[in-house]
């Protein structure tokens, strides 16, 4: 099999003392949206500027197309990205901001401007091609921004939070229009974000990086529901992480003194557990049942509601257990409908074992 | 509050006051170019052009208007050409030493004139360079860069840090970027500098006055009639001169504050 | 394998940082430095003789004219900077905090421009309008007051260094105060602090830096300036300026000129450390 198309091998960035990037690893195949995630200073956008060229790794080696890129200059790899601040040129209008790439490849003028205006057109901003940049909305200036990257026909597009600055319906429109783009080209996107809904609406697989290391690859749905370890089970959110010691284990279960009380999970495979072993348990918390009532479950909780919080139609109810260990659930609003939502109110938390996730380490 | 009213009309006079001072002798010079007394004071004398006649007629004011021209306009091409390079590099680049090398570019207008004219006397002289027209533009290339520089250093500092690289990204090399991308960005206030270091050096009588020699440049040819009598002559060039260096400092100005708004995107 | 690529010396880089250190280390260093060797030449027949001897040095610091000039220069300096100011401050002050946004832009567009233009004939219309018959007096003369001396006098000269130094002091004033933050100010209203009170204790401290740096270009400027004492102050007694100019143009005694010289950027090189390290103080 053909390697990846980008491959990281060992990659380590220093700037001074601080090593902003350690021993990283990373594969990124042709024709994936890859999402590069994780709070700010983890070193995921050092790792897109490596990859663009403005920053040398230290040590290690970073191969595009089986090509080592390392010394590599910036203006020769054809690695077009997408800037956080857009970085569109001002004293240039539209259609010469998107013609930028082609002339730098020595593009005659009718051929660019065929080629800037055709791009235009699929990102529905042809009519603004004359117009200058300080005259565009927001919106308008992503998707110029866009078509100045992809003007090129590159294999790969870097993509450094390039929504982070627009309101809240904007970026699930612009989400819509770079997943559309990204299947109708068959190119790879690496995206730089901070931002996990915009990660996981998007991407094919995504990367979680805290301080300088990667600390998750995976699907979407695997870095939610199967997180390897603690960090990745908080920074993903809405988790209820539980932690305990084993008082029992018997065929494929375990038994965990929680701080909630006793809770059964499955028994992980490839991995041996006694009684004694302490264990991190997450319940995500849109798995759980609430109910007025005790309810016929594996775990059953009984908590008091705190407060409640609307995003949309989902709600996420805080609830505090006796014993002063607050959890989460995160349901639908037509789900609590028929339940009294009073600070105070006694509820029951109620989850099946099997969706109870055992952390790895 | 009518003291708090009180107040303020008196510090509103009282900036009209600085602004009068301040400008008083310019238009007082325009004024009594136009005047005809010999001394001039008030109640004025008639309306005359006579005192431009006079200076239109002099082949001396004509030699030392050349002298200066020739000198402002070399001397704003260096200065700024100068000025750019050591702003763009300030910009650009961290090196040991940089502090010093920002005091060594911002220094010389610290240094009182008749020191700076006296060093450069005794240097160009020492070295065969004195008493030309060129020693006139090597000091005021010395002391104009710092303006060229702070100017540049300015707008520069408007731009996205972003936008150099993005250039890069997009497959220009430096010296491409330089071209396609700084050099159109920073172009308003590179004419700015230009206009600001023309005037600076079209104003400059002292280090002008030790280094030139026989090339007199109109600001070396006042201080030398004015060593003399009272002469209205110098209403008439001064206006003249007030008119050039306020139209380029005028200029100048403009041209930074206007590309201020329109360089930097909004929301 | 190729070369460390940080040892290849980098010529685009090289292009930019070159061009100011050539010229100024040829024309400005050089030229200064040359300045403080001229100073040990010796004068012989008329003609300068390359050499290190102390004498000009020995000669110029004992002539008492030197030291009149010295003081008096050093005088007039700290009194014009006193001066300005204290008159540029509540201008300043107004800019900043009466004024809007816009009307305080436009000032300072305002100031800059006499920054910027010809010194010497600002200073040739002062001569006209403080001469003895010249227009302040013959106003004066309306309401039967006068004549007075104004030109060739001391305060002929500080009038030429408000001229000179006025604008530019009322701007870094004016940038340094309106940099404060207004919530401190409206902060010490509400405690109880009165209008005057609040400028002295909280606007001035705050403003320190802005301040001492104007009063620090503020003295550079007179301590170097020869025309306003020349042609306002009358040259009595001559400043020190002025005494470089006398020792140059007349004749070949440069080595004393560059004491003058050498001493003065000295005296300057101490004046602002002193003032800079000032403005950083803590307070106690």
């Amino acid at each position: 099999m053909a390697e990846p198309l980008v491959v990281f091998e060992r990659v380590v960035k220093r700037f001074g003392e601080f090593a902003a990037v350690k021993d990283l690893d990373l594969e990124i195949n042709e024709g994936e949206f890859l999402a590069i995630m994780g709070p700010s200073g983890c070193g995921k956008t050092t790792t897109l500027r490596m990859l663009a060229g403005l920053e040398q790794p230290s040590d290690g080696e970073i191969r595009l197309a089986g090509r080592r890129m390392n010394d590599v200059k910036p203006s020769e790899r054809d690695t077009p990205m997408v800037w956080q601040t857009l970085a569109l040129f001002p004293f240039l209008n539209v259609v010469k901001n998107v013609e930028f790439g082609l002339k730098m490849r020595g593009l005659d003028a009718p051929a660019r401007n065929a080629k800037a205006m055709e791009w235009l057109k699929r990102l529905e901003i042809a009519e603004f091609a004359e117009r200058d940049i300080a005259q565009l909305s927001g919106g308008q200036r992503q998707r110029v921004a866009l078509a100045r990257a992809l003007v090129t026909e590159p294999q790969i597009l870097l993509l450094d939070e390039p929504l982070s600055a627009l309101d809240a319906h904007l970026v699930i429109r612009m989400q819509g229009v770079l997943t559309r783009l990204q299947r109708e080209l068959g190119i790879t996107f690496v995206y730089v974000t901070h931002s996990q809904s915009e990660a996981f609406a998007m991407a094919d697989r995504v990367v979680i990086m805290a301080k300088g290391e990667v600390e998750q690859v995976g699907v979407p749905r695997a870095i939610y529901r199967e997180p390897v370890n603690r960090f990745v089970a908080e920074f993903v959110g809405r988790n209820n992480i539980l932690t305990g010691e084993v008082t029992g284990c018997d065929a494929g279960t375990v038994t965990v003194q929680s701080e909630v009380g006793p809770c059964i999970a499955p028994l992980p495979d490839n991995r041996s557990v006694a009684v004694g072993d302490r264990l991190d348990l997450v319940v995500s918390a849109d798995v759980v049942t609430v109910s007025a009532t005790a309810i016929e479950m594996d775990n059953v909780v009984a908590c008091s509601l705190i407060s409640e919080e609307f995003v949309g139609s989902v709600v996420t109810l805080f609830l505090e257990t006796d014993g002063g260990a607050e959890l989460k659930a995160q349901l639908q609003q037509r789900d609590i409908e028929n339940l009294d939502t009073r600070s105070g109110t006694r509820l029951f938390l109620s989850w099946q074992r099997s969706s109870v996730h055992v952390l790895p380490q | 509050m009518s003291s708090e009213r009180a107040i303020a009309w008196f510090l509103r006079a009282y900036v009209g006051l600085v602004f009068c001072f301040v400008f008083a002798p310019i238009v007082s010079s325009f004024i009594f170019s136009f005047n005809s007394d010999r001394f001039p004071t008030i109640p004025l004398g008639e309306f005359t052009l006579h005192w431009y006649e006079t200076i239109y007629n002099d082949p001396d004011v004509w030699d030392a208007l050349r002298v200066s021209v020739i000198s402002a306009v070399s001397v704003s091409l260096i200065a700024t050409f100068i000025g750019f390079c050591t702003a763009y590099t300030d910009y650009r680049y961290r090196f040991f030493g940089k502090n010093a090398y920002l005091a060594l570019a911002l220094l010389p207008p610290t240094i009182p004139l008749v020191i700076m004219g006296l060093a450069m006397l005794a240097w160009l002289s020492r070295i065969g360079m004195s008493g030309h027209l060129y020693s006139i533009m090597i000091a005021h290339v010395v002391l104009c860069t710092p303006f060229a520089m702070a100017v540049i250093r300015l707008r520069l500092a408007q731009m996205d840090p972003s936008l150099e690289a993005a250039a890069w990204n997009l497959g220009a090399g430096e010296w491409r970027t330089m071209r396609e991308v700084i050099l159109p960005f920073t172009a308003p206030a590179i004419v700015s500098a230009l206009c600001l270091t023309a005037a600076v050096s079209f104003d400059e009588f002292a280090v002008a006055w030790f280094v030139s020699g026989l090339n007199k440049t109109i600001p070396v040819i006042i201080l030398e009639v004015l060593q003399g009598q009272v002469d209205p002559q110098i209403n008439a060039i001064g206006t003249f001169v007030f008119i050039t260096s306020m139209t380029l400092v005028v200029i100048a100005q403009v041209l930074l504050m206007t590309r201020q708004r329109k360089g930097v995107p909004g929301g | 394998m190729a070369a460390d690529p940080r040892v290849r010396i980098n010529w685009f880089a090289a292009t930019w940082r070159l061009p100011m250190l050539v010229w100024q280390f040829l024309f400005f260093v050089v030229p200064l430095l040359f300045l403080v060797y001229l100073s040990f030449w010796l004068v012989r027949n008329y003609r300068m003789v390359p050499g290190f001897d102390t004498v000009n040095w020995v000669k110029m610091f004992a002539k008492g004219y030197f030291w009149d000039a010295y003081y008096f220069t050093f005088g007039m300096a700290l009194l014009a900077t006193v001066v300005t100011s204290c008159l540029a401050f509540p201008c300043a002050y107004a800019l900043s905090f009466k004024l809007s946004e816009t009307a305080r832009r436009w000032a300072i567009f305002f100031l800059i421009i006499p920054f910027f233009t010809s010194y010497l004939v600002r200073i040739y219309a002062w001569q006209v309008l403080l001469a003895e018959n010249g227009v302040i007096n013959a106003a004066l003369a309306v309401i039967g007051a006068g004549p007075y001396a104004l030109l060739n006098t001391k305060l002929g000269t500080v009038i030429g260094y408000l001229t000179l130094t006025l604008p530019l002091v009322v701007i870094l004033q004016t940038l340094s105060l309106a940099s404060i933050d207004r919530n401190l100010i409206e902060a010490a209203h509400n405690l109880g602090c009165g209008r005057l009170r609040t400028v002295f204790t909280v606007i001035v401290p705050l403003a320190k830096v802005g301040l001492i740096i104007g009063a620090v270009f503020c003295f550079i400027l007179s301590f170097g300036d020869f025309v306003s004492p020349y042609y306002l102050g009358g040259s009595k007694p001559p400043t020190l300026s002025i005494l470089i100019i006398d020792t140059t143009k007349s004749g070949q005694q440069w080595p004393r000129a560059a004491v003058v010289a050498v001493t003065m950027i000295a005296t300057l090189l101490l004046v602002a450390f002193a003032a800079v390290s000032a403005a950083y103080r803590k307070r106690a």
